[in-house]
């Protein structure tokens, strides 16, 4: 079954760096403040720590980081830093909108983000703890340099376009269909297994933009869509012509959800190559860093 | 006193008149630069200047708020004095030009901007034509409330290292004689000159080093300016202060949580009661009559894990009723007996007058954050009736006397654990309101449910000691909000109306049929407040944070609500 390769790319992720490796006694000396000169000079970087990038991510680090996580920053954030709609505090799992390199990470937690409500850490916080809280932020997706994939990206595009059929409905880089989200970037936002997980069982989890709402008129007529908008007073769908409609709720009789996924599972179609294959060049779709 | 000073002054008095000016008009000016030589020769000349008469509305310099002014506040209408409206907090306006025949004709009449970016959850007050709204972090600005225009604005200078929990809030100011009282992030209270923005003074209340903030409209009672205090995420011991106007002096000062040798300090295990929070971030209440303060507290710390804090933990998720001159408990009620899922009891007391089995009770209407409404005697903090009003899957219902009867086993764990409401509540801070007219309670419920983790964390001085947290398990989306009103004889819903997916805003209510409230969607709309009829909505683009509030400028009715970081007000098209 295609649910085998879930779990085969997981092996592949890349081990620990050299720097990794050193980190680990660093993060043992008290204060942890040694100059990114020294650090620089002992494990051949850059001799500007902020050129270093983060020698504090051992698994001890990431577990540290994550403990002052939860305490300090998941009441905006959420206990599994996935944002909060409320807080407008962003999701952290996935790729960064305001730091794309640990030092950019590690600047927004000490300076805070100025106009917003991203406070800095404490002042007196050590740098090391910053870096342990960069690290366990990094730990929440993966790194893609770090991923080998057993699948084939090339092929993976053939299929995506050719026995796969998934460009009738998603788009990539303005090609294809309205009727699944844009996969532009999706290797930014769904790790190789997850992706795995969307194509055997797409209808765990649907996004509730892609839900559906079945709309019944006050003269019978019913129209089905998919969610665009769902407000307090109205809603907006897209039908499957693409037609794009908005309805006042009070003006219709009217409506209920579908909360399940129109696109189908492949577990049947493809085989546990091709799945591979599919994974391997959507996980390669991502912006430029 | 201002109290004496201000009652020769009726503010009927005060009404906005037209002023004829006359106006000097140098039109040698325009003449330029060649005429300059003439100037001399022009002087005593009827062309050097020109009286032209021209036509202004003055709004008039307002009358001092004394304290007669504000136990009578209902009576005056088209003022909104302090930040529930009215002492018992019903938020029930007597207003009914705006009404539920004329509702739909409502119209945009102008917009502030509130040029620091957060979400507003400001109540204005007006008094005699001028609005004073409070702006993140911790600034007011007055305006003409007809126009929006700025006479003048206070900043307050912060710190950059405040400790504070969930952002960057101030939700109003209270007005006594001519001096504006208001709450500040650093955990200071700070008393300003109504007319100018002068700051008289500037009192520290307590070390925001320690994790203390200050977020909340305080409440006048009497002569004195009432407080409470922001900060039980951090081990605060909570407490609810009283200060002299005139000086900022303290004049008592009451723990909720009791210290050693004190009833219910036994109700805290080892040491905790020093770190316990019972945090009092919302506006009390006041009754005159009885000379009863009251005012809900916080959670205890830390909020989910309760290991550290075994007992009751007194008066943490409680109401406490406080005499109006000295601060002594005369009576509480605790919600929450040693509450492991935050549910603060930070909402705002609802006071009535209501027949209750047969007779007239003086009662108080709360509907809490864990799920329940309640209504109890405020005379003797005692229980009359109480039901959930949301979705909580934490306790099987009340025993008799209103304490919950848990459901073993949701305690939050290390692995997580589901349970309703979620953290944010049931309901919350949003203020709810209740109405003359349907003898109705009306709140903001949340049927939602959250993951709850409990953590091990060791107290340190200003920082965060929550002992957990929570995650949502589903996407916002699939949860669903209400506006219900409730029969607070019998705590049955009587009518809810949908909202996608959340609110928290508050609700006002009107003698013209109305509440009034907004949905976390960018809505401002108007319910019929006997059916839960929907008369009017517009979308303001940004979520609605704040309680709604009306007033009337010459006999013209407004309706003011914040959402996003703008102050709308509206009133009838003409």
């Amino acid at each position: 079954m295609g649910l085998n390769s879930t779990t085969r790319w997981k092996w592949l992720l890349a081990s620990a760096t050299l720097a990794v490796v050193l980190s680990g006694s660093f993060s043992e000396i008290p204060f942890g403040f040694l100059s990114g000169t020294i650090i620089g000079t002992l494990i051949g970087t850059p001799a500007n720590a902020e050129d270093g990038g983060n020698l504090y991510n051992t698994e001890l680090d990431v577990t540290q980081g994550r403990s002052y996580f939860e305490r300090q920053c998941s009441r905006c954030h959420g206990f599994d830093a996935t944002g909060n709609d409320e807080t407008g505090a962003p999701d952290l799992t996935g790729r960064l909108n305001r730091a794309s390199t640990d030092v950019g990470i590690f600047d927004i937690l000490r300076n805070g983000i100025a106009g917003t409500a991203m406070l800095p850490v404490s002042a007196t916080l050590p740098d090391t703890q910053i870096w342990q809280l960069v690290a366990y932020i990094n730990s929440l997706s993966a790194d893609p340099a770090n991923i080998q994939l057993p699948g084939n990206a090339v092929a993976g595009m053939e299929l995506f376009t050719g026995k796969g059929d998934c460009d009738s409905c998603h788009m990539i880089s303005g090609k294809g269909g309205r009727l699944g989200s844009d996969l532009s970037f999706v290797g930014d936002r769904r790790d190789p297994e997850e992706l795995v997980s969307d194509l055997i069982t797409p209808t765990k989890d649907v996004e509730p933009r892609w839900w559906r709402l079945r709309i019944t008129g006050r003269d019978g007529t019913v129209r089905e869509g998919f969610r665009m908008n769902e407000s307090s007073f109205s809603v907006r769908i897209m039908d499957t012509d693409e037609n794009l409609w908005s309805y006042a709720t009070n003006q219709i009789e009217t409506y209920e959800r579908v909360t399940d996924s129109t696109m189908p599972s492949f577990a049947q179609t493809l085989t546990d190559s091709e799945v591979d294959d599919l994974v391997a060049y959507l996980f390669s779709l991502r912006k430029e860093i | 006193m201002r109290r004496s000073t201000n009652t020769v002054v009726t503010h009927k008095v005060v009404t906005h008149k037209v002023v004829t000016h006359k106006v000097v008009t140098h039109k040698v000016l325009a003449l330029g630069f060649i005429a300059v030589s003439s100037l001399t020769q022009l002087a005593g000349n009827q062309l050097m200047a020109q009286e032209e008469p021209f036509q202004t509305v003055i709004t008039p310099a307002f009358s001092p708020v004394t304290w007669e002014r504000l136990v009578n506040a209902s009576d005056e209408p088209d003022n909104w004095l302090m930040y529930s409206g009215t002492l018992d907090s019903q938020r029930y306006s007597k207003l009914n030009q705006v009404n539920k025949d004329n509702v739909s004709e409502l119209e945009l009449q102008w917009a502030y901007q509130i040029p620091v970016i957060d979400r507003a959850e400001t109540v204005p007050l007006v008094v005699d034509g001028i609005m004073f709204i409070t702006e993140a972090p911790s600034n007011v600005v007055a305006v003409d409330a007809r126009t929006g225009g700025i006479y003048w604005r206070y900043d307050h200078v912060l710190p950059d290292d405040l400790r504070i929990c969930c952002g960057r809030n101030n939700r109003g100011v209270a007005i006594l004689g001519e001096t504006l009282f208001m709450s500040t992030l650093d955990a200071h209270l700070v008393a300003l000159d109504a007319r100018t923005g002068n700051l008289l003074w500037n009192k520290e209340v307590a070390d925001y080093k320690q994790g203390y903030s200050k977020t909340e409209a305080p409440l006048i009672v009497k002569d004195l300016v009432v407080t409470g205090i922001a900060g039980g995420e951090f081990g605060i011991r909570g407490f609810i202060d009283a200060y002299d106007p005139a000086t900022g002096d303290l004049v008592w000062r009451t723990y909720t949580i009791p210290g050693p040798g004190e009833p219910g300090n036994e109700t805290w295990s080892g040491d905790s009661w020093k770190t316990g929070g019972a945090a009092t971030w919302i506006t009390g209440s006041y009754d005159p009559e009885l000379n009863l303060v009251y005012w809900g507290t916080g959670n205890p710390g830390p909020d989910w894990n309760g290991d550290v804090r075994l007992g009751d933990n007194l008066y943490s998720d409680s109401v406490m009723a406080l005499d109006g001159d000295t601060g002594k408990l005369a009576w509480h009620f605790q919600f929450t007996p040693h509450d492991v899922h935050d549910y603060d009891a930070i909402q705002i007391p609802i006071l009535a007058d209501i027949t209750y089995e047969g007779s007239e009770r003086k009662v108080m209407m709360w509907a809490n954050r864990n799920g329940f409404y309640y209504t109890l005697d405020r005379e003797t903090g005692k229980f009359l009736v109480g039901k959930p009003y949301a979705t909580q899957t934490w306790a099987e219902g009340l025993d008799v006397n209103g304490r919950p009867i848990r459901v073993p086993g949701m305690e939050p764990t290390y692995e997580g654990i589901l349970v309703s409401p979620p953290i944010v509540g049931g309901t919350n801070w949003y203020s709810p309101g209740y109405s003359q007219d349907t003898g109705y309670f009306y709140v903001t419920a949340f049927d939602g449910e959250q993951e709850f983790f409990k953590r091990d964390e060791e107290f340190e001085v200003g920082a965060r000691y929550t002992g957990g947290g929570g995650r949502y398990t589903q996407p916002m989306d699939a949860f669903h909000s209400s506006i219900r009103a409730i029969d607070p004889v019998t705590a049955d819903i009587v009518w809810e109306f949908p909202i996608q997916p959340r609110s928290s805003a508050g609700i006002t209510t009107t003698a013209g049929g109305l509440v009034f409230t907004g949905s976390a969607d960018g809505f401002f709309f108007a319910l019929d407040a006997s059916t839960g009829e929907e008369l009017w909505h517009k979308s303001l683009g940004a979520r609605v944070h704040a309680a709604p509030m009306t007033f009337a400028v010459d006999d013209k009715q407004y309706v003011t609500v914040a959402a996003g970081n703008v102050v709308y007000t509206f009133a009838l098209r003409e």
